[in-house]
């Protein structure tokens, strides 16, 4: 199974780069850091889900705090049919429907968000509404570490460690990078872990790029003893897959262009013989 | 006589008994007329601590889950300290929560600017989707509390923390946003426009000059009640105890100007632009230092219509 996903995870990333070149925006590295944490979550048979029914009262919210990510998750929808791939390749024109930061009118994404500190919040409502209305659907929220310098993360994790909201994941992309500097430069946010447990949060730390350990520490997540909520804080690379825009400030935000785009694909190993807008549309 | 306050959590704990989707946020603030809701319908009273970001937040999160959501907290800390939270969880994606802020104006007169609630409508009534209730009395506030569990967009409801005499009858229809206080004799060429508490200082001002008053209840103002009122006017006050920039008197002249529409304006409130107001001694002081008082009211108006030749 692991072999499939990581072919996914490659095939994700391809479309991630491909729809962000066409369009000459988009957050890529950002993208490529939770890749294998979106692929693993959509494929990897952990969230309920039905590309027919976006809407479906039964499926799990996944709520993208980090919402630059849309460059990875808009990909992911499309492939598994929340709407047609073609509308990848109008990402951010005219033509299009959705831009670089998340909407709650596209099929499968279930608020707008863009400014930082914001999603969370709203995962523990949603998840505290689960808990009054008795419903099993878990919720999920992936957020940014540069973003938990938001003091509106912290309200947000009392909130749910005092509510007990055990139907709510955390997981943090942690790449260890801001929009303009290292986390640890610019505010040190470590030790990560002992401050989430600080706040009653039952927290597991990762390699984010491991589909073995991101399915260990997602294991018995519907039936979990504990009445804390979980936060996994998945250590992961910015731009993973692409060495020149790894870890560097400097590809935040930022799409290849001319031969980089070329280099990112040949690094990635996926063959592409047509320009994406010509295959797609 | 009940506070707006109290009329207004009053109603919102009798629709709760019976719907149980009706949910309270508070950011740890309290009132008389909560303490049944929070003894009795406990599941349905979520205190987010003193934490106005995550009460819009998980507020919006409860309204995705189906639940009717009032959030609570003094008028300034439920509109400015979360303003960003307003404008994407909730009127960016129309989610229908009801703010419920109280402080309305200097409505804290003992406590300084930090709690007067003086921009909040400038700063609203710039998002799109959400209504503002301005209330002017307690069984406005009943009125509005009833409605708000079923309007399909965001609503803040500014509440005054003090007693007001009561203007409506509990029967008064509300959904037209503005009411027509005039005496129905008096056919005016001149009106106050006026919102909150300032509607009771209008008619005590009514009492002495022949003028019309409008209470404007709800922003955007209804724009074809509001014109088909007064156009034949020959000059319009505003008046409220908020800043001028972006306030009532700006809506109202938009709406003129809109309009093509050349009536004069002249707007009364709070003139806040050499600094908030650090003065004490209650509220009627308060707001003769800035001409709200009655007395102040009925000179500045008679020099704006001699001044704009009307005769009056």
């Amino acid at each position: 199974m692991s072999e499939l996903l990581r072919s996914k995870a490659n095939y994700i990333r391809n479309l991630v780069l491909e729809m962000c070149s066409a369009a000459s925006t988009g957050h890529v590295t950002s993208s490529f850091s939770c890749t294998e944490i979106l692929v693993a979550l959509y494929y990897g048979g952990i969230l309920r889900f039905d590309p027919q029914k976006p809407k479906w009262e039964g499926r799990d919210r996944l709520i993208i705090s980090k919402a630059q990510a849309s460059a990875i998750l808009y990909p992911v929808l499309a492939d598994l049919g929340f709407f047609p791939k073609e509308e990848l390749g109008r990402f951010c024109q005219a033509d299009g429907k959705f831009g670089v930061h998340l909407q709650n009118d596209v099929p499968g994404v279930e608020i707008t968000s863009g400014s930082l500190g914001h999603g969370f919040g709203v995962a523990t409502g949603l998840a505290l509404a689960a808990k009054m209305n008795r419903q099993l659907h878990l919720v999920f929220a992936l957020l940014g570490d540069g973003e938990c310098c938001e003091g509106s993360i912290w309200e947000a994790a009392m909130f749910a460690s005092h509510k007990r909201l055990s139907n709510l994941i955390a997981i943090i992309d942690r790449n260890y990078l801001m929009a303009t500097d290292f986390t640890e430069n610019a505010i040190e946010l470590e030790p990560l872990e002992e401050k989430w447990r600080a706040f009653g949060w039952r927290v597991k730390s990762i390699d984010g790029h491991s589909f073995e350990e991101i399915f260990d520490a997602l294991d018995g997540v519907r039936s979990r003893r504990s009445s804390k909520p979980l936060v996994i804080i998945a250590r992961t690379v910015k731009g993973k897959g692409v060495d020149f825009m790894s870890d560097d400030p400097l590809w935040h935000a930022v799409a290849p262009k001319g031969d980089e785009i070329t280099r990112a694909k040949n690094q990635l190993g996926v063959d592409e013989p047509k320009p994406f807008r010509e295959a797609l549309l | 006589m009940k506070t707006q306050r109290d009329a207004f959590w009053d109603k919102v704990y009798e629709i709760a008994l019976s719907n149980k989707d009706v949910v309270i946020v508070s950011a740890d603030m309290g009132a008389p007329s909560l303490d049944k809701f929070r003894a009795n319908l406990s599941s349905q009273y979520v205190d987010v601590g003193i934490a106005e970001q995550q009460a819009i937040a998980v507020s919006a999160g409860l309204a995705l889950g189906g639940k009717k959501v009032f959030a609570y907290a003094i008028a300034p800390f439920i509109t400015l300290r979360c303003y960003e939270q307003i404008r994407l969880e909730l009127a960016a994606m129309n989610i229908p929560v009801t703010l419920v802020g109280v402080g309305a104006g200097m409505s804290y007169d003992d406590s300084g600017p930090t709690h007067h609630t003086v921009e909040d409508i400038s700063i609203l009534r710039a998002l799109p989707n959400l209504r503002i209730h301005s209330i002017t009395d307690s069984n406005m506030a009943i009125a509005i509390a009833s409605m708000s569990c079923f309007l399909p967009y965001p609503n803040y409801v500014r509440l005054d923390r003090k007693v007001f005499p009561t203007i409506y009858s509990p029967l008064y229809d509300f959904s037209h946003g503005l009411a027509n206080l005039t005496e129905p004799k008096v056919v005016p060429d001149v009106y106050l426009v006026a919102t909150g508490n300032m509607v009771h200082r209008a008619l005590e001002v009514a009492q002495e000059l022949p003028l019309g008053v409008i209470d404007i209840f709800t922003l955007p103002i209804n724009q074809d009640l509001f014109l088909k009122t007064v156009w034949k006017a020959k000059i319009l006050f505003t008046l409220e105890e908020h800043t001028l920039p972006g306030g009532l008197g700006s809506a109202v002249c938009e709406l003129l100007a809109d309009n093509g529409l050349t009536i004069p304006v002249k707007r009364l409130g709070l003139d806040f632009s050499k600094g908030y107001c650090y003065q004490y001694g209650g509220r009627e002081h308060l707001q003769s230092l800035y001409g709200l008082d009655k007395e102040s009211i009925i000179r500045r108006i008679a020099l704006a219509l001699e001044a704009h030749h009307v005769d009056h």
